[in-house]
């Protein structure tokens, strides 16, 4: 912030993109503030407009109706402006810059957030314990944040009592949710996250007002450990089963990063004899390949295994028979949100032939249309990032997205606990859409 | 002839820069193709020749060395050929007067068997043409070498200056392909492309998305590189290029080798980035000085063709327990095909990836695709 006491020149015009660099940020905030105000005025005009329009019609009543839209349409019209303010904040401590073109691009990208050290309101300490654990990438996967997150509310919804006057049923969620947003603090929510969640508030809203608290807190715990052994672990084995089948004797898979479900299809279809070769791929950011690769050759014997970065995949794609990838989540129009870099072993795949199979639980289901990973992503944090953190005002800035999303073209079959199915049929699996009980 | 301290002279030369080679001491196909002309320059100038062709044995025999020396840096190879070309021009320019050079008729069939009618009328070396050439005099057998040698030495000059002008060359017309706010996405390090960036950002406010290249990490130079020239540099992991692609307005490349049929060896990375690009019809430009055209063909893709670096920097030794149990792979070069290019910017202007073959035979003598 060195730069702010110095004065900047008169801006002719404050909304040209190249004057910008040479204002400071508090003109640049100043005149934020301002578009704002206009903003919110003109918006107020159009409604008063409106409302003289319907006051013939209209009843008394429906008068602090446009009222209340045109407050609600004020946070509405700042809200472009909100992340770019908390982008400054961030950008103070050093690590990136607001000025320039690229930040307005990527400025959407959930920014790495630091640590959840202020923690506000009455958050459970198992629920800290577990947002720090996210924020430092030592719980990570869609599956391990999942059953992670339900394990701690199991605990949470234990250790909490119903203050008087209210019921369980409509009072649990209220204590939940700034224990949830906690969590998403710490770290984006998984999409496997939300689902497990939504499925836990119907439960706590559909559960028994008569029923003694300690029973309705059992009965919920009862039903967490059903989604987790149901939807995950069941799901997992059944998965299992169905892709081991397709390994063959003398089959080369590639799988890219680590998914734990293709970890455990590798370990089994090894510890049922059958011989096969395993590619590992791998990239940057996170490098979890590494740790699959332990983990496969430290089976006895060990399964041969190649290790290769990404950009070396098209010199190993030819003596490919099979890619199997873990996904994190899958949405209505069969794009597969999984980590940055399976897209492209998908794409390659596809070009020379390969069959791609993603292996996937349903209750990884999104009903979002997902067309492409620019709109929708996470940043790794600077943990990760391989420069020591760029100069302040510097031209340079480190990206790390997290998740690529890859088009259903080029994925030939998913696994699933109900089978088989090409992506676009994943909307009709009753199961996906959470038709059936918790 | 060993004897000859002269050709004992050239001779280790040859075999310094072989070993250079070898050793991967001489790195990048600009240096290497310097490398390679610097001792061409000394082998002719010591060379004992009365005829052409002798010249020219004398030469492929260098080349063969040099190329056997390091098969994968192709640019030892189109230097050797390049020479070797304007030495026959600079011949037939020398010996025109003597015999009358057939008048030139153009037709499709004399196009695709010998290429562009050559020029041979517009060069014209007053000094030269009139010292009648005699080749194989037994009296004096050093004349013809005499009268030749200096425009020898002249051609091989020019050659000379084209390398060390090469990157100013193919930048000059940068901002004709980098428009004001364009987004583009580059890989590795490549000091064509590199200077071409540089170049653009003289005229344009442009942003580069740079993708580090593992194992190398070259990106990462290039990023630092280019941000400091003031260009707004995003670097991100390779993995990150597909997700990115939908916003790139261009890739521009950099390349090892330009192939005859119009597709290229490129830092491994390449082909990704160029397939992604494909699949968001993102047009994919490549940045490359002329000497690294070269008459050969991959259309099969050969695992052999490809080169191997040292794994240890995938999985180092620091992972102990790993390093035994798996294989490693890293290889220097993808070969990116022909349609997935869409531009070829060079120092002799701009190609489609269809009339590589039509530079190659203007370039090079057909006779010297085998050195």
């Amino acid at each position: 912030m060195s730069e702010l006491p110095r004065d900047g020149p008169p801006t002719p015009l404050p909304s040209s993109q190249p004057s910008q660099k040479s204002t400071t940020r508090a003109e640049r905030r100043e005149i934020q503030e301002r578009q704002r105000a206009a903003k919110a005025a003109q918006k107020q005009q159009q409604q008063q407009g409106q409302q003289q329009g319907q006051a013939s019609s209209s009843k008394p009543k429906a008068q602090n109706a446009p009222q209340k839209k045109a407050d609600s349409g004020r946070p509405r019209a700042s809200s472009s402006a909100v992340p770019a303010l908390k982008d400054m904040s961030g950008a103070a401590s050093g690590a990136a810059d607001s000025e320039g073109r690229g930040l307005r691009i990527f400025s959407h990208f959930g920014l790495p957030k630091t640590l959840g050290h202020q923690v506000k309101g009455d958050i459970h300490p198992v629920i800290i314990r577990l947002g720090l654990q996210f924020s430092e990438f030592k719980i990570c996967g869609a599956n391990a944040r999942c059953i992670a997150t339900l394990t701690a509310f199991k605990t949470v919804i234990q250790d909490y009592t119903t203050p008087a006057h209210n019921t369980l049923s409509r009072h649990l969620m209220t204590y939940l949710s700034p224990q949830i947003s906690h969590l998403v603090a710490a770290r984006p929510m998984s999409v496997t996250m939300g689902n497990a969640i939504r499925q836990l508030k119907l439960e706590i809203s559909g559960s028994d007002i008569d029923l003694p608290e300690q029973d309705a807190k059992d009965a919920l715990c009862q039903k967490i450990d059903n989604y987790i052994r149901d939807r995950i672990i069941f799901a997992d084995e059944v998965i299992e089963d169905l892709a081991v089948k397709k390994i063959k004797d003398g089959d080369v898979i590639l799988t890219y990063a680590r998914s734990s479900l293709v970890e455990k299809i590798l370990i089994r279809a090894h510890a049922l004899n059958k011989r096969f070769s395993v590619i590992v791929l791998d990239s940057r950011p996170l490098l979890e390949g590494k740790t699959l690769l332990r983990t496969l050759t430290s089976t006895t014997p060990p399964i041969p295994c190649t290790y290769a970065l990404l950009p070396a995949l098209p010199s190993l794609i030819k003596e490919v028979s099979m890619v199997l990838v873990g996904a994190h989540s899958l949405h209505t129009n069969g794009a597969v949100y999984s980590r940055a870099g399976t897209a492209m072993v998908a794409m390659l795949a596809k070009e020379h032939s390969v069959p791609v199979m993603v292996c996937c639980e349903t209750y990884k289901f999104s009903e979002n249309v997902m067309l492409d990973a620019f709109g929708k992503n996470e940043l790794a944090p600077s943990k990760f990032s391989p420069l020591e953190a760029p100069k302040p005002h510097s031209n340079l800035e480190v990206l790390d997205p997290l998740y690529d999303s890859t088009p259903p073209t080029c994925i030939t079959a998913v696994v699933t606990e109900v089978g088989l199915i090409p992506p676009t049929s994943i909307s009709s699996i009753p199961l996906a859409l959470g038709k059936t009980s918790l | 002839m060993a004897s000859d301290p002269q050709m004992i002279a050239s001779q280790r030369i040859v075999e310094d820069l072989a070993s250079r080679l070898r050793r991967r001491q001489v790195v990048g196909s600009r240096q290497a193709a310097l490398e390679t002309l610097l001792v061409l320059r000394q082998v002719v100038s010591r060379a004992r020749f009365s005829n052409v062709d002798q010249l020219v044995d004398v030469i492929r025999s260098v080349g063969r060395r040099l190329v056997d020396a390091q098969p994968k840096e192709h640019s030892v190879g189109n230097t050797v050929r390049k020479v070797l070309h304007h030495i026959r021009e600079e011949y037939h320019t020398a010996t025109e007067g003597s015999t009358p050079a057939p008048t030139p008729t153009f037709s499709i069939a004399k196009f695709v068997s010998q290429g562009q009618p050559r020029k041979q009328q517009t060069v014209q070396k007053t000094d030269v043409t009139k010292v009648p050439l005699k080749e194989n005099d037994p009296d004096d057998p050093d004349s013809f070498a005499r009268t030749l040698k200096p425009v020898l030495m002249e051609a091989i000059q020019d050659v000379f200056d084209e390398l060390e002008t090469v990157y100013d060359n193919i930048s000059k017309n940068a901002k004709d392909h980098i428009h004001s706010d364009e987004i583009i996405l580059t890989l590795g390090k490549s000091q064509t492309v590199e200077s071409f960036l540089k170049a653009a950002a003289h005229h344009r406010n442009y942003t580069v998305i740079v993708a580090e290249t593992a194992p190398s990490y070259g990106g990462r130079e290039m990023a630092k590189s280019l941000s400091s020239a003031g260009i707004s540099t995003f670097l991100v992991p390779d993995s990150s290029i597909y997700a990115l692609m939908s916003r790139v307005n261009k890739v521009i490349l950099g390349a090892h080798a330009i192939l005859a049929n119009g597709g290229m060896f490129a830092t491994s990375g390449s082909l990704l980035a160029a397939t992604a690009a494909r699949a968001y019809s993102t047009p994919v430009v490549v940045c490359a000085g002329q000497f690294k055209l070269t008459p050969l063909w991959n259309l099969y893709h050969e695992y052999g063709a490809l080169d191997f670096g040292d794994p240890s920097t995938v999985l180092g030794f620091d992972e102990g327990d790993l390093v035994d149990k798996v294989d490693v792979v890293n290889p220097y070069y993808d070969y990116v095909r022909p349609e997935l290019l869409d531009a070829f910017i060079t120092n002799y202007g701009d190609h489609p990836p269809s009339s590589i073959y039509r530079l190659l035979k203007e370039t090079y003598d057909d006779e010297d695709n085998e050195l």
